[in-house]
């Protein structure tokens, strides 16, 4: 008995483990990332988790492919904003408990829109959430007096009441009041995995017709996923208004909703955590190479197609990948392929982004004719650049095609389970 | 009513192309089960190709060879990109087509540049066909109306009356009887998804001086489209046909008719504010049909999923 | 008198105009078990379907202890204590075994759509998929994806499925199709083994296990019972002979 007892808190310790260490690196970010922006950029990232980890809950756990779910999000947002500016007439409200109102909000969208979405997955599903989002990005411009028209709504956090003494004049405030809520949302959302009705919307999303058959309506399942993903979709918006005290028709928009497709689906839409990792990865694309170059999205989309294609349970899927040679103690099998083909799969992308980059140069900055490309600076108004570029291209894809047979050879040979 | 007759014209138009991108992404759809999301990018691919072209050869040259070069682009994309997605099922297929939607606005974008370019009607097609009561029409709209009841009078043609048109019909209902009867389905896939684009490309090479040439206008079109498709009821081109000539209509309609919601609401009796600027119902006091005109394909859209989710003319097992 | 545990009443079933089911009666007393054969293409899938609530029968009435089920959707007519299999294998492939086990017994349990329980904290829930777990013989492939699981392995899980909820009436559709003769054993074992108690319909090719199972066997031949009756009386059936069963058992020999 008593062992019994142990073994269990034992157990309660481990399975909050990963949550104390998540904490503890949450509150010591900021002191490690210093850099001027690096905590706007870390603001950025936790609204994006919230968001992605709430589009999973359609998408990956429940087989709800979705095209609007901006509208959640967005819809959070406004009120939150108008929220805050009714704080500024007097309404008591502390700025931290704003994020739970645009939950409500996104939860009060989702159960009416989810009531008639549900009915059916696959591209009906999708061509609602469509339509929905067409429909309220539309209507920005109409409805003025709540969308605020193209120039959108703003508002200004800091008229709340002080919490504990706390304004939130500062990024870094905003920074721990985020991470606060990402680490509820996220927590929430793997308590929901945890529950019947969670499970249950796996075995929809996997066949829903037996779920019917083992006494589930699919319908209702999938409605009580929607309505939770609309949920925490509203708190991401709340903290979007929160973060950037601005909200216009974009935070509605189809780009929107495709960015945040986008960011969940590189990560990996199978496992709990691959939205992170998408969210981390996305936001990082969007601010730090948004930086260096316009074509940002270009490439974000490019990599985004080739995930598709070939990694369809995107990056954490590709890692997990390495379990099974790992515990045949083969992984180092791997290593060697590996470093030899990362050498000429630089030089590749190297060399066909500069050849993009420079082609853009040429067209659109004509009167500027020097360039700094990858830490170098040169002239593009010359053909050296150009045939150097082009060899690098062409060399390193053609070396890639030759190391990856090795690669596949060496995979194939990690992976193979030795008979008796 | 002379008006009326400039709009229904008008309303035709734009509904018959409509139906050039909703009759290929219908024909796709039914053969492939993938609602192709890039459909209206290669529409906007279509117009750049012949405005490209028309820099050097002149626009009827960029008409006769924009749209083979969609088509031929649509059939690789669908060889090297959408048969490796395949294996993973239709979810992960319309989030492909989706990406490459996106992927085609940043090149072009990229190529062409973020502002219009100056794709232009031919100048002997710069004259006014015929007025009517103070609006006129222009003949390049005239010729837009012929270029689509030609395109469609050969579709029908070649889908009704030829082998090639039977063995698609046949694929459309039994795609697994018609693979083991032996034909090469792939092949078939292939071959419709180019043309299916390329239908769509035409459509971009004729409505591209109308509708302008921007990087946004696969944007502008794209969603309406779906619209088309899913109100007609997937998988029908009948159906296509009727919701493309209705959404084609309701928007002309709808933009030509400047009737405020003030009116009606002085009409059941409401008092008209007096500063109606800053008055809390303000949107709605200025409200006009040319404003929501935008919005109406999308409210029907999801009217016709919450009552009818095959739509008009879907069949109920689609 | 007692209520038949399922009684179908005179259903039949049109597709685009052509009848598939003409007319069909059977009744199933409580703790009987029950054998539908007949050739393929006989309705015997559809029959299913339609006690199921998978499709709409197009008239008749259909019976549950005494209940009307008619036309209810499979959800419910699970929830009233009538649960299937499948020909082909119909499992939740992304989910391991014990996961797929545990939903099935969610309902039953009285847990609906809650999302304020732990599954992991429901000790009795979790004792139970593990009994059933160990009836299966599927104990030492408890954490394996269940798209991954060998044929016999799935049928048998498939099985599972369908008792795990407790349901009172069973119905299994071919359970033994395209397997091996010690699957088979396996399979026939299991299904004495775990539908102990309860009513059982069984569709089944096998006229073996058919016989070996079942204490009664109708003979359904286009879209009708052309006989009822034990496992002799349907042997020495005239019509049957003739229609079904002299072909078949002059295969076995």
């Amino acid at each position: 008995m008593v062992s019994y007892t142990s073994r269990y808190s034992n157990n309660i310790l481990k399975s909050l483990l990963p949550w104390i260490i998540s904490t503890l690196i949450l509150i010591i970010l900021p002191f490690i990332f210093t850099g001027g922006g690096s905590v706007t950029i870390m603001n950025q990232i936790g609204i994006t988790i919230v968001m992605a980890m709430s589009y999973n809950m359609l998408l990956g756990q429940g087989g709800m492919l979705s095209f609007g779910h901006a509208v959640y999000m967005g819809l959070g947002g406004f009120i939150a904003v108008h929220i805050m500016n009714f704080v500024e007439d007097g309404l008591w409200l502390p700025l931290p408990l704003l994020p739970l109102v645009g939950g409500l909000v996104g939860l009060g969208m989702a159960t009416i829109v989810g009531s008639f979405s549900t009915r059916k997955a696959g591209v009906v599903f999708a061509m609602i959430s469509l339509g929905i989002g067409e429909l309220l990005a539309a209507s920005c411009i109409v409805i003025t007096a709540f969308f605020g028209g193209e120039e959108g709504v703003s508002g200004d956090r800091t008229w709340a009441p002080p919490t504990f003494g706390i304004e939130f004049i500062t990024q870094i405030e905003v920074y721990y009041l985020i991470a606060f809520w990402v680490l509820i949302s996220i927590f929430l959302m793997y308590l929901f995995t945890q529950t019947p009705v969670g499970k249950m919307a796996n075995a929809v999303r996997d066949n829903p017709e037996r779920a019917e058959f083992v006494g589930y309506s699919m319908r209702w399942v999938r409605y009580v996923s929607f309505c939770g993903a609309g949920f925490f979709a509203g708190i991401a918006g709340a903290l979007f208004a929160i973060n950037f005290e601005i909200l216009t028709e974009e935070n509605l928009s189809m780009g929107m909703s495709f960015n945040i497709l986008l960011a969940t689906y590189i990560g990996g839409i199978g496992f709990f955590i691959g939205p992170v990792i998408g969210a981390v990865g996305f936001t990082l694309l969007q601010t730090v190479l948004g930086l260096q170059t316009d074509l940002w999205a270009l490439y974000t989309g490019v990599i985004f197609i080739l995930t598709v294609m070939y990694a369809p349970s995107g990056f954490t899927g590709i890692v997990t990948m390495h379990y099974v040679p790992w515990q045949l103690g083969k992984i180092h099998l791997l290593f060697k392929p590996y470093a030899k083909i990362l050498v000429p799969a630089l030089i590749f992308v190297a060399g066909l982004t500069s050849l993009i980059e420079l082609t853009n140069h040429v067209r659109h900055h004509s009167q500027e004719t020097s360039i700094t490309l990858y830490w170098i600076t040169f002239e593009s108004n010359t053909i050296i650049p150009w045939i150097v570029l082009l060899a690098m291209t062409l060399g390193g894809f053609y070396v890639c095609r030759v190391f990856a047979k090795e690669v596949v050879d060496a995979w194939g040979e990690a992976n193979y389970v030795e008979k008796g | 009513m002379d008006l009326f007759i400039i709009n229904f014209l008008d309303g035709l138009i734009y509904g018959l192309l409509l139906f050039m991108l909703s009759s290929g992404l219908t024909l796709i759809f039914s053969m492939m089960g993938v609602l192709n999301l890039a459909h209206s990018a290669f529409f906007m691919l279509g117009a750049y190709f012949a405005y490209q072209i028309s820099l050097y050869l002149g626009f009827w040259v960029g008409l006769l060879v924009a749209p083979p070069i969609v088509t031929v682009l649509g059939a690789l994309v669908e060889r090297y990109g959408l048969r490796q997605v395949h294996q993973y099922g239709h979810v992960p297929e319309l989030i492909f087509t989706f990406g490459l939607y996106f992927v085609i606005e940043e090149l072009v974008q990229y190529i062409w540049g973020k502002n219009f370019v100056e794709y232009r009607a031919p100048e002997s097609l710069d004259f006014v066909a015929f007025t009517l009561a103070g609006g006129s029409i222009q003949a390049y709209k005239v010729f837009m109306l012929l270029c689509s009841v030609a395109i469609f009078l050969g579709l029908y043609y070649v889908l009704a009356r030829t082998r090639v048109g039977m063995i698609i019909q046949a694929s459309l209902s039994y795609p697994k009887t018609v693979e083991s009867l032996g034909h090469n389905v792939p092949l078939v896939f292939m071959g419709v998804f180019g043309v299916g684009t390329g239908l769509a490309g035409i459509a971009g090479v004729i409505a591209g001086p109308t509708l302008q040439t921007y990087p946004g206008m696969a944007f502008a079109l794209g969603s309406i489209v779906f619209v088309c498709v899913v109100v007609g009821g997937l998988g029908s081109l009948f159906g296509a046909f009727v919701a493309s000539l209705i959404i084609g209509w309701m928007k002309t309609f709808a933009a030509a008719y400047n009737v405020g919601a003030a009116e009606i609401l002085i009409y059941f009796g409401f008092e008209y504010p007096d500063n109606v600027y800053y008055h809390p119902w303000r949107d709605l006091w200025t409200l006009t049909l040319p404003q929501i005109g935008p919005l109406l394909p999308y409210l029907l859209l999801v009217l016709i999923l919450i009552f009818r989710p095959y739509g008009l003319f879907g069949r109920r097992d689609a | 008198m007692t209520l038949e545990a399922l009684k179908i009443d005179n259903v039949t079933k049109s597709f685009s105009g052509t009848e598939i089911i003409r007319g069909l009666n059977l009744s199933v007393g409580k703790n009987e078990r029950h054998a539908v054969i007949g050739p393929n293409g006989a309705g015997k899938s559809t029959c299913y379907n339609l006690i199921t609530g998978r499709y709409e029968v197009t008239s008749g009435k259909i019976f549950l202890h005494g209940e009307d089920i008619t036309n209810l959707s499979p959800y419910e007519v699970k929830r009233k204590g009538l649960s299937r299999s499948f020909q082909i294998t119909n499992i939740f492939p992304k989910m391991s075994v014990f996961e797929n086990v545990r939903c099935s017994l969610l309902w039953s349990m009285n847990y609906k759509y809650s999302f304020w329980h732990l599954l992991g904290s429901q000790k009795e829930l979790n004792d139970r998929a593990e009994k059933i777990i160990v009836e299966l013989n599927l104990a030492e492939r408890k954490n394996t994806l269940a798209g991954v699981l060998s044929y016999a392995e799935q049928r048998a899980l498939e099985i599972g499925i369908t008792i795990a909820g407790g349901s009172e009436v069973i119905l299994l559709d071919e359970p033994t199709a395209g397997m091996s003769v010690s699957e088979t054993e396996y399979i026939v074992g299991l299904i004495r083994k775990v539908t102990e108690g309860k009513t059982l319909v069984v569709v089944e090719h096998d006229m073996g296990v058919v016989f070996d199972l079942a204490d009664r066997i109708s003979v359904l031949v286009y879209g009708e019972i052309i006989a009822t009756g034990s496992p002799q009386e349907v042997k020495d059936n005239q019509a049957v002979q003739e229609a079904y069963l002299g072909a078949a058992l002059e295969e076995e020999h």
